[in-house]
């Protein structure tokens, strides 16, 4: 989508003279409140369902966040600004959504028919109402934190991170509006149920996957003034655009009834509502990944100082899969401290990047450098001086096949329980 | 990348930061308030042909009460569930009674079903049973229970029925002087319940 990578820093007590900043935590407050008013209601009414519901889907939300944030290696966003991104979608884009979501459909069964509603109103009203509050939560952090968003991936992840905490406050709501659906009391069954499958069947290309569509074409629209304003805010609209389309189709009526019984007929349904604006995404942050790595690396490699980064480590740093080889290597050829050493001066040498695009001048004498330089020293007395990939290991190879078969058996599991296969 | 440009200095967010926050918040309000506000203004009520079957979904019909009217916005018609909300009113200047029918997939027996209804009605703040529920059935042959509850001062009387692997649950609300007025036509009505199979 892009290859421009623009570097900011933003100081956390700037923060507090901005009055967007205040507007924004107004708002937030203000969800919030909402959202626990909604809590305390099922709390009354369902206490050990709603605590069952909250620590579930609280517990599923730890892997998305931690892939999330992960995906932006080189640049990371700030803690205080995921957590906003997150807030912002559990709180906002919820509260805003309910009430406008049943007015939404309301309104098509109106001005339409009953029918009509029954088939397309989950599909239009509720990717209508919440794809734009959740884009509003990226535009949110541009507006309050514009130098933190310095690459279409910073949206992709700003973004998957507001549709992450819309999707487990969502959850969290559907799980205890099955209970009371339910008619047997203060059950968790119906609790375990809505985790499976919105949860592990429907959580890979939910909101967090919609919400980062939305989120890179804010970040392009952000990181591209060259551009002229019309092609910003086309692009950004077209990723709107993606991201509502993408959100139709997965809640449109087509196969609602299914492709047939068992696990492979609901699969196929998955796949062919799920599998199209994934793999779009998966594409979007591939490049903008690239892209971002291009740029930092080239940085670094203007340095051309091998007690801070080698030419090997030049190419290791870019491409997340070679960093965990190279992590890998590390932990089998001198165990885990070198293994977490590893890991550690990658990180410094991403900060590092991250100084030298901001003040080139500087970087040698930087806290990131110095941190560099005492990782390599602790990486030379563990008797692996360089974070470089090894060959790849049989054991390895083993481990990712047996994770890979205990995923696949999981979901068959889930799917053969649901599709009555 | 070290170019800066016109744009650049008439950076868009970092200048209009306070004015587009508001716009932001005008959006969410304009949906959280203006949406419903909208919603309310356009007539949710449709009128029914008297004396004509209306089909709640999943093959299941009923007989709507002479003089009842359509609540599309508690409406929703389906192949395998569906539900119907109807509203009844004798009197202009009484709040009309409600009379809901939800049709879904069902695979238990009526004991389970009616307890399941129960659970519901008095999972609801405020809402408590009253009375002995009672065996009901349908001309279409459907058999079931009802009984009643009350919700502060308002009134409301209840029935499930189980048939076709569905359960058919009735629900009725409104004020207690315009239910008495209203119950016989819509107890008529309810015994028109059928199921008349798959559409």
């Amino acid at each position: 989508m892009s290859d421009a990578v623009r570097p900011g820093v933003v100081r956390a007590a700037a923060l507090a003279h901005k009055p967007a900043f205040w507007v924004i935590l107004a708002l937030l407050a203000a969800g919030g409140l909402r959202i626990a008013q909604i809590t305390w209601r099922f709390l009354d009414a369902y206490p050990i369902a709603t605590l069952t519901a909250v620590v579930l889907f609280a517990l599923l939300a730890v892997p998305f966040w931690l892939f999330v944030s992960e995906l932006d290696f080189l640049e990371r966003e700030p803690a205080s600004l995921r957590v906003l991104a997150f807030a912002w979608g559990g709180l906002v884009a919820t509260t805003v959504s309910i009430p406008a979501s049943t007015a939404l459909d309301n309104l098509i069964a109106k001005l339409g028919s009953p029918a009509l509603a029954a088939d397309w109103g989950a599909a239009l009203a509720g990717p209508t109402v919440e794809e734009t509050v959740k884009t509003l939560g990226v535009v949110a952090i541009v507006l309050i934190a514009r130098a933190q968003v310095n690459s279409v991936l910073d949206g992709v992840v700003y973004g998957a991170l507001v549709g992450l905490g819309f999707q487990i406050v969502e959850d969290v709501v559907f799980a205890i509006g099955a209970v009371a659906q339910a008619g047997q009391g203060d059950q968790v069954q119906p609790v375990v149920t809505t985790l499976l499958v919105r949860g592990f069947l429907a959580g890979v290309w939910s909101h967090t996957l919609f919400g980062a569509l939305a989120g890179a074409g804010i970040g392009y629209l952000v990181v591209n003034p060259d551009r002229t304003r019309r092609h910003r805010i086309g692009m950004a609209a077209l990723a709107l655009f993606g991201a509502w389309a993408s959100h139709v189709l997965w809640n449109s009526p087509f196969f609602r009834d299914g492709l047939g019984n068992g696990a492979l007929a609901l699969l196929a349904v998955l796949l062919f509502k799920g599998l199209p604006p994934l793999l779009l995404t998966l594409y979007l942050v591939r490049r903008a990944h690239d892209a971002e790595a291009a740029y930092y690396v080239a940085k670094l490699a203007t340095l051309r100082d091998p007690s801070l980064i080698t030419p090997d480590e030049l190419r290791v740093l870019g491409s997340g899969s070679r960093r965990a080889a190279a992590r890998r290597h590390a932990g089998a050829r001198a165990g885990r401290r070198a293994r977490v050493a590893v890991r550690r001066l990658q990180r410094a040498q991403a900060r590092l990047a991250v100084d030298l695009s901001r003040a080139p001048a500087q970087a040698h004498e930087t806290e990131a450098a110095s941190e560099v330089r005492a990782h390599r020293s602790r990486l030379e007395s563990l008797g692996h001086p360089e974070a470089v990939e090894g060959v790849r290991s049989w054991r390895h190879t083993v481990s990712t096949a047996g994770t890979t078969a205990v995923a696949i058996a999981v979901i068959w599991v889930a799917l053969s329980a649901l599709g009555g296969g | 990348m070290g170019r800066v440009t016109r744009s650049q200095h008439t950076d868009l967010p970092g200048t209009l930061a306070l004015p587009l926050a508001l716009v932001i918040v005008l959006v969410l309000a304009g949906l959280t308030f203006g949406l419903p506000l909208l919603d309310r203004a356009v007539p949710a009520q449709r009128a029914v042909p008297a004396g004509e079957s209306y089909e709640v979904g999943a093959g299941v019909t009923i007989v709507p009460p002479p003089g009842a009217t359509l609540d599309v916005t508690g409406t929703r018609p389906g192949g395998t569930q569906g539900t119907a909300l109807f509203q009844l009113s004798t009197r202009p200047d009484e709040s009309p009674v409600r009379y809901a029918i939800a049709v879904q997939p069902f695979d238990g027996d009526l004991t389970a079903a009616a307890v399941r209804l129960r659970q519901r009605i008095t999972g609801t703040s405020g809402h408590r049973l009253t009375g002995t529920q009672l065996a009901v059935s349908t001309a279409g042959g459907l058999a079931g229970v009802q009984g009643g509850y009350t919700a502060g001062g308002r009134g409301g009387r209840y029935a499930v029925f189980v048939a076709h692997g569905l359960t058919i649950e009735v629900t009725v609300s409104g004020d207690d002087r315009e239910l008495a007025r209203t119950l016989a036509a819509i107890d008529a009505s309810t015994r028109t319940l059928r199921h008349e199979g798959r559409r």
